[in-house]
């Protein structure tokens, strides 16, 4: 990491990932096999999808409390409609239902201007209740196995359709992100907020479609819940947030804005769902997991926020010292000598 | 509507622009024509920024027409004056520090980024101008990024480019090839605005100067026309000469005296080789414009910011280096210049932003609330600080009541050395009175005061000596009868210092 500069961090990232699985297979063999490798990364698909959406928000330089519980009542209201037996407009629903989170948030941090962690957060625990007035606080059981068995179709054998196509979206929102016109907005709000206005910029506009986004994706993470997991309890998706950010995170995005990609995410969410995994195969009590998701997300925000800090101090420093006349070369009679 | 109008690239006619009860602008007429660099001078509060605030269409003039190329047009937002081909390049530049240099210039266009690539490597072919597309912003100096900016206007086709201090920042070298970049861009018919402090800049690079004063301008002309002293009594307010001057103190036997501050060969990051003393009963002046490092040399000397070398001195006693708490405890304290960032905690009421600097003699475990109040009364009383009560939150307050209140905190540690950053700034004119009794009570009480101001009447009607900064060090200290308009002008500008080397 201490190559931040040189490498994108989104290597870095892979590295780590690869040398967990190294180091984790040294310990125990079986974990270093190619099923198993597969196995995680399939596994990772719903963070990778949440993690996705989440960027753009973090990249606009705003963050998203509340993806753990809009993901938590779309799976429920896709749930209910599938168990009934509308699975097409349980997904509609659904989606529609995220992306209406996307723009309460969205307007709520843009035009009224209330900070993104404390609108999220409201919004987070509005969710939440209606979550159990939707469900009554019960499961969702009795998931048809035909909408259960889209979970573990398989692409070419290896990879399930759902990850398969997680991937291709990723590669798609990576061109758009960094290709179009468009597109490139969002890091340059992030970036500079004023500079971006400047410019002429839509930055309220940018930071409404990031929180869209961001909630239609969390949605869809809530369609493949439904899917894999097959029930859904009223506190689904819940402790997501956390894991998604330290995605995001671990992959190279900057909590100021401005700085990675969804490739970062990606890999950050790999690396998320490995650990879990890991720590069966290492033995350990799966309680740990939050614990150690919380560990890398504190050092490795820590870590960047020291580089971030020395590197503006070392430029103010500069900039003050340039501004200090050195007596002996600048008189005007030197520089008209000179010229 | 005169010829002039029809002729120039930009005019602008009788601008007027108040902000609640305070004009900035009182009638501003300027033309500036094709391939002229028009060098705009003035003091801190002149009214330059609003002016070109309004250029960029961030402000909207009360009265007053503005033309370009003899059109009339109405700026009413930042994207239009872009589109009318002006571009201001601002003191610190505003780029996106995580993107690389060819992102940064096209960022925000609509054409497609082949085609501008193509665009951008044609004009800095055609300026033979080299900078590395690639590198990453923050990686750039200010020079650099001033480039990029430029490159930026430029690739919207600007015909007005507006330079704010370009120089403030810059190295010797920088300086040079920024020259030589505002001649190319002169050549090629592009008109300046080039704002700055220094006044040996504008007989080297402008055409044309304007010098702006309480939002008027003085003196406007083709740069050969004057000479640096000209300027300098154009900055000068028109009664400096006739004026008098309230009566002075006598001046201070020094002989006997022992020094409370001294400061040898002080350097830190913005200033270096300052030396100076300050003794007991005395008011020792800072002179400077914004940027000469007077600030930085105040928030070193209280162990905010880093020494490089040099020594500080309280009564003999080397306190060079040491953190903020030790230096007050040995009796420095500071009122900072920037009341709302620095100075006022705004939403606790006036009792807790009095005893802020003071909370470790106020009782151990527990706050001892009685002496609280005791400080508090003691201070509202002294300097006739308009409260409701103890209780009033602080923001609340008017600027000159709310520096009082500060001024009282910087004293209820008893100071032996009180530095003053622009004590009267954003101040009415009947708390600025106010706030100067307090001053000389002070000083008659036999506490050393070091006041930094850019405000030369102030210097003038406080100090007893004064020394101005020029770039970050020390050009020329003055004693009682030295101190007027015209030699602090001439030396915060930076005039003196040439005319020693001559």
């Amino acid at each position: 990491m201490l190559k931040k500069h040189s490498l994108p961090r989104a290597t870095t990232s892979f590295v780590f990932l690869i040398l967990l699985f190294i180091g984790v297979g040294l310990i125990n063999s079986s974990f270093l096999t190619l099923q198993n490798i597969m196995l995680n990364l399939n596994s990772s698909v719903i963070y990778t999808v949440v993690a996705i959406g989440i960027a753009f928000v973090i990249i606009t330089g705003e963050i998203d409390v509340s993806v753990g519980a809009t993901l938590g009542i779309s799976a429920a209201i896709c749930g209910t409609m599938v168990r009934d037996g509308n699975p097409v407009q349980g997904i509609i629903i659904a989606l529609l239902v995220g992306l209406f989170i996307g723009l309460f948030n969205g307007f709520g941090v843009t035009v009224l201007r209330i900070p993104s962690i404390i609108m999220t957060l409201g919004a987070n625990g509005i969710i939440r209740g209606m979550i159990y007035v939707y469900t009554n606080g019960k499961w969702i059981e009795n998931i048809p196995l035909e909408f259960k068995a889209l979970a573990q179709a398989k692409f070419l054998g290896i990879f399930t359709w759902f990850y398969f196509a997680t991937l291709v979206a990723m590669v798609l929102i990576y061109l758009y992100m960094t290709r179009t016109r468009t597109g490139r907005y969002f890091k340059a709000v992030g970036d500079n907020p004023n500079g971006a206005n400047l410019l002429g910029i839509p930055v309220v506009g940018t930071k409404i479609v990031a929180f869209v986004l961001c909630g239609l994706f969390a949605s869809i993470g809530g369609i493949m819940y439904v899917s894999r997991v097959g029930f859904i309890t009223p506190i689904a998706g819940n402790g997501y947030e956390m894991k998604v950010i330290a995605a995001c995170v671990l992959g190279g995005i900057s909590l100021t804005g401005g700085v990675g990609s969804v490739i970062g995410a990606t890999i950050g969410a790999a690396i998320m769902a490995s650990i879990s995994r890991a720590l069966v195969f290492l033995g350990f009590p799966s309680d740990y997991d939050n614990t150690i998701t919380g560990i890398l997300l504190i050092v490795v925000v820590v870590f960047d926020s020291v580089l971030q800090i020395t590197s503006a101090e070392k430029v103010r420093r500069q900039r003050l010292s340039a501004k200090i006349v050195h007596a002996e070369i600048s008189t005007p009679e030197a520089v008209e000598n000179e010229k | 509507m005169s010829d002039k109008v029809h002729e120039s690239m930009l005019s602008v006619r009788n601008i007027f622009k108040a902000f609640t009860a305070n004009i900035v602008l009182k009638g501003i007429d300027l033309d500036l024509q094709a391939g002229e660099v028009l060098a705009l001078i003035g003091g801190n509060g002149a009214g330059k920024s609003t002016l070109m605030k309004i250029l960029m269409g961030i402000y909207q003039p009360d009265a007053g027409e503005i033309y370009i190329a003899g059109n009339q047009v109405k700026l009413s937002k930042p994207s239009i004056s872009l589109s009318q081909g002006i571009y201001l390049v601002p003191q610190e530049p505003m780029l996106f520090p995580n993107m690389t240099v060819e992102d940064n210039v096209i960022m925000g266009f609509k054409e497609n980024p082949k085609q501008l690539r193509k665009r951008l490597l044609e004009l800095m072919e055609q300026l033979d101008w080299r900078i590395d597309l690639s590198r990453k912003a923050e990686s750039l100096s200010i020079a650099e990024q001033q480039l990029v900016e430029l490159l930026r206007g430029l690739m919207r086709n600007s015909r007005i480019l507006i330079l704010d201090e370009p120089t403030s920042s810059l190295t010797f070298n920088e300086v040079k090839s920024l020259f030589r970049i505002v001649e190319d861009l002169k050549k090629k018919g592009i008109s300046i605005i080039y704002i700055t402090h220094r006044l040996s800049e504008v007989f080297m690079i402008a055409t044309d100067v304007a010098i702006m004063r309480d939002g008027v301008i003085t003196l406007n002309g083709p740069v050969e026309q004057f000479t640096e002293d000209m300027l300098v009594k154009g900055l000068l307010p028109e009664n400096a000469k006739s004026k008098k001057l309230k009566q002075k103190a006598e001046a201070i036997d020094y002989s006997n005296a022992e020094p409370v501050l001294t400061v040898d060969k002080l350097c830190g990051h913005g200033f270096c080789d300052v030396s100076f003393s300050v003794f007991p009963g005395e008011i020792l002046g800072l002179a400077g414009v914004v940027g000469a490092g007077r600030t930085e040399l105040a928030t070193t000397i209280i162990g905010r910011d880093e020494v490089l070398s040099g020594n500080v001195f309280i009564n003999g006693r080397n306190i060079t280096g040491q953190s903020t708490r030790k230096v007050m405890d040995n009796g420095i304290s500071y009122v900072p210049e920037d009341r709302f960032l620095n100075g006022i905690f705004k939403i606790s009421d006036v009792a807790a932003n009095s005893s802020a600097s003071n909370l470790n003699n106020m009782g151990h475990l527990f706050m001892n609330f009685n002496q609280e109040r005791e400080l508090t009364d003691h201070y509202v009383n002294a300097f006739r600080t308009k409260v409701t009560g103890r209780s009033q939150e602080m923001g609340s307050l008017s600027g000159g009541n709310q520096q009082k209140v500060v001024i009282g905190r910087a004293l209820a540690i008893k100071p032996k050395l009180l530095i003053l950053d622009e004590p009267t700034r954003g101040i009415d004119a009947a708390a600025r009175g106010d706030v100067y009794d307090i001053i000389q009570g002070l000083k008659a009480k036999g506490l050393a005061i070091l006041l930094i101001s850019s405000d030369m009447e102030e210097i003038i009607e406080l100090s007893d000596r004064a020394m101005s900064m020029y770039c970050g060090r020390i050009n020329k200290k003055f004693s009682k009868n030295e101190i007027t308009q015209d030699s602090l002008m001439t030396a915060a500008f930076g005039v003196a210092e040439e005319a020693s080397n001559a």
